[in-house]
């Protein structure tokens, strides 16, 4: 029973944190057709700015010093405000370009903000300790769990929830939903491309601010690879879920991160190292069986 | 008063011309069918106006506001709106959301929720269903909220493409005669794409003929139509679809 429970928690924490990213990638999808490589270095680039620019092997506490009430509002602004920025210095003189283009151009812009960091903070991890009190265990249902990972359940459950909302009752995001099945006929009904454009890259940004909250406080690390990993995750999510679907998203995001935990806990201690490998067989299999994605929006057409 | 004037335009895609020195004028009110075989490039001509295609030349002015290089949003807000051809609804919006797309540029909720119960009087079925998702509707239907969508952005010139296409001939009656009242009431001026001369003659209105990316000739669709039959008669082809073919 306590494994169990153990096993739940894990799961839900992790899947949550794919999901959010996940979400990231899915609503810049759905309005442009792009795959945003560089949403890993939207995470990345958060995260250091935690601390202060220097190539040391300790880091300096930056706008890691500030309370949570003003550091949580302030790292969502600074990653809506790269991923703005980087649609205006990228994306949008590419619109009409082909979705292939625009991916490579996202690979291209990933690497930039990459090598940016690696100039300015050195390539070597550095430990950080943000919020170090969340990671002490409580007990929950006889399982002893770290009070991050509840806050990580409750956060993407507040921001799914939160992002279905705006979706589903505001005008941007009527806009974007309608933007995001057929742009041409949008505009042609007065609905400004730029706007939608915008807001969709704001909220994938302030999602890869969240997500780079949680895992420095999970990880208790910085390091300037640690976005390419979970955009790989999260990218695999998204496909499973059926591309441009943001329910699919979250839900595959959930999907990915129980099976990965499971796996960690079920496999037999000597296949254990190879869990990935098991893991992306399943994607591969499901994906074998349904091309289109585990859960396709009603409306979805063939466009990549 | 013009309302449309379409001055020595060109469209191009690559080097394919689809488009090629066309020049149109559309009086304020008026009602004009545009005819012709596939590729006669009457899509792209209405593409070009709405701004969802480039020009290549020419220019386009609506109201003496030049729209060429303008983008499709700002020419909707400028009082142009389009029923593309296949309708385009969105498929996973609901009914009174694909109504609701085209509210962005009006500040005047009242006004907004009166033209949509003025869509559902018009269209009393689209009231029925008005929380189904579209995705659901048949293509009558659709073809209805499609135009009601096109009328909430409060425009004063109304593009058609093809709004009898796929619908059965009882239902393409019932189309015309939504948008003749509505053009009636509203004072709008429409350009609509119809490939059958017959039907345009029956709904009556000016009528221009293209092919090959240019006007071949224009009249009263009435006398044209009698035109193409004494054409048949005689030479037994005739230029221009008739009614059933596509």
């Amino acid at each position: 029973m306590t494994n169990l429970a153990q096993l739940f928690f894990d799961a839900a924490s992790l899947g949550g944190l794919y999901a959010m990213a996940a979400l990231g990638i899915a609503l810049i999808f759905g309005v442009m057709k792009l795959v945003n490589f560089a949403h890993g270095e939207y995470i990345a680039f958060c995260v250091f700015a935690l601390i202060v620019p220097s190539t040391d092997a300790v880091a300096v506490m930056f706008l890691g010093h500030a309370p949570a009430l003003i550091l949580i509002p302030l790292m969502l602004t600074i990653g809506g405000t790269i991923a703005v920025a980087s649609e205006y210095a990228v994306f949008r003189h590419l619109r009409r370009a082909d979705p292939v283009a625009m991916m490579i151009a996202s690979f291209a812009l990933g690497f930039v903000i990459r090598n940016a960091l690696l100039a300015a903070y050195g390539g070597r991890p550095k430990a950080i300790s943000l919020w170090p009190g969340l990671t002490t265990p409580i007990d929950v249902a006889g399982a002893s769990v770290p009070l991050l990972q509840l806050i990580v359940i409750v956060t993407t459950l507040f921001v799914v929830t939160g992002l279905a909302l705006l979706l589903k009752k505001t005008r941007i995001g009527l806009e974007m939903r309608a933007a995001a099945e057929n742009f041409t006929m949008a505009r042609l009904l007065g609905v400004r491309a730029n706007r939608v454009i915008t807001g969709a890259f704001a909220l994938s940004g302030a999602l890869a601010a969240a997500v780079a909250l949680i895992m420095v406080t999970q990880t208790g690390v910085a390091d300037v690879r640690m976005g390419g990993q979970i955009m790989l995750v999260a990218f695999i999510a998204t496909v499973l879920g059926g591309l441009g679907s943001l329910p699919g998203a979250v839900a595959a995001g959930f999907l990915v991160g129980i099976v990965s935990v499971v796996l960690q806990a079920w496999l037999p201690l000597e296949t254990r190292p190879f869990r990935d490998a098991f893991l992306y067989t399943l994607v591969i299999v499901c994906l074998l069986v349904r091309p289109q994605g585990l859960f396709v929006p009603t409306s979805a057409k063939p466009r990549v | 008063m013009t309302k449309l004037g379409v001055f020595d335009l060109a469209v191009r895609y690559g080097k394919v011309p689809a488009v090629n020195t066309l020049t149109l004028h559309i009086a304020e009110g008026e009602r004009v069918f545009v005819s012709g075989p596939n590729g006669a490039g009457k899509s792209s001509l209405l593409k070009a106006i709405s701004g969802v295609v480039a020009t290549s030349h020419g220019r386009i002015e609506m109201d003496g506001d030049l729209l060429t290089g303008l983008a499709p949003e700002t020419i909707a807000r400028l009082g142009l709106s389009m029923v593309p051809e296949g309708r385009d609804i969105f498929g996973s919006l609901t009914v009174e959301e694909n109504l609701r797309v085209g509210t962005g540029l009006r500040r005047d909720a009242e006004a907004v929720n009166a033209d949509i119960d003025d869509i559902y009087n018009s269209f009393p079925i689209l009231r029925d269903r008005r929380t189904a998702t579209a995705g659901a509707l048949s293509g009558g239907q659709q073809q209805m909220l499609a135009i009601g969508r096109a009328l909430m952005t409060n425009p004063k010139l109304i593009l058609v493409d093809e709004p009898s296409l796929g619908l059965a001939p009882k239902i393409v009656d019932q189309v015309y005669d939504t948008l003749c009242a509505l053009q009636e009431d509203r004072g709008l001026t429409l350009l609509i794409v119809e490939q059958s001369s017959l039907r345009a003659a029956r709904v009556g209105g000016r009528m221009v003929l293209m092919r090959g990316g240019r006007i071949t000739s224009e009249g009263n669709a009435a006398d044209m139509v009698d035109r193409e039959a004494l054409t048949e008669a005689y030479f037994g082809t005739s230029n221009t679809h008739m009614e059933g073919t596509t």
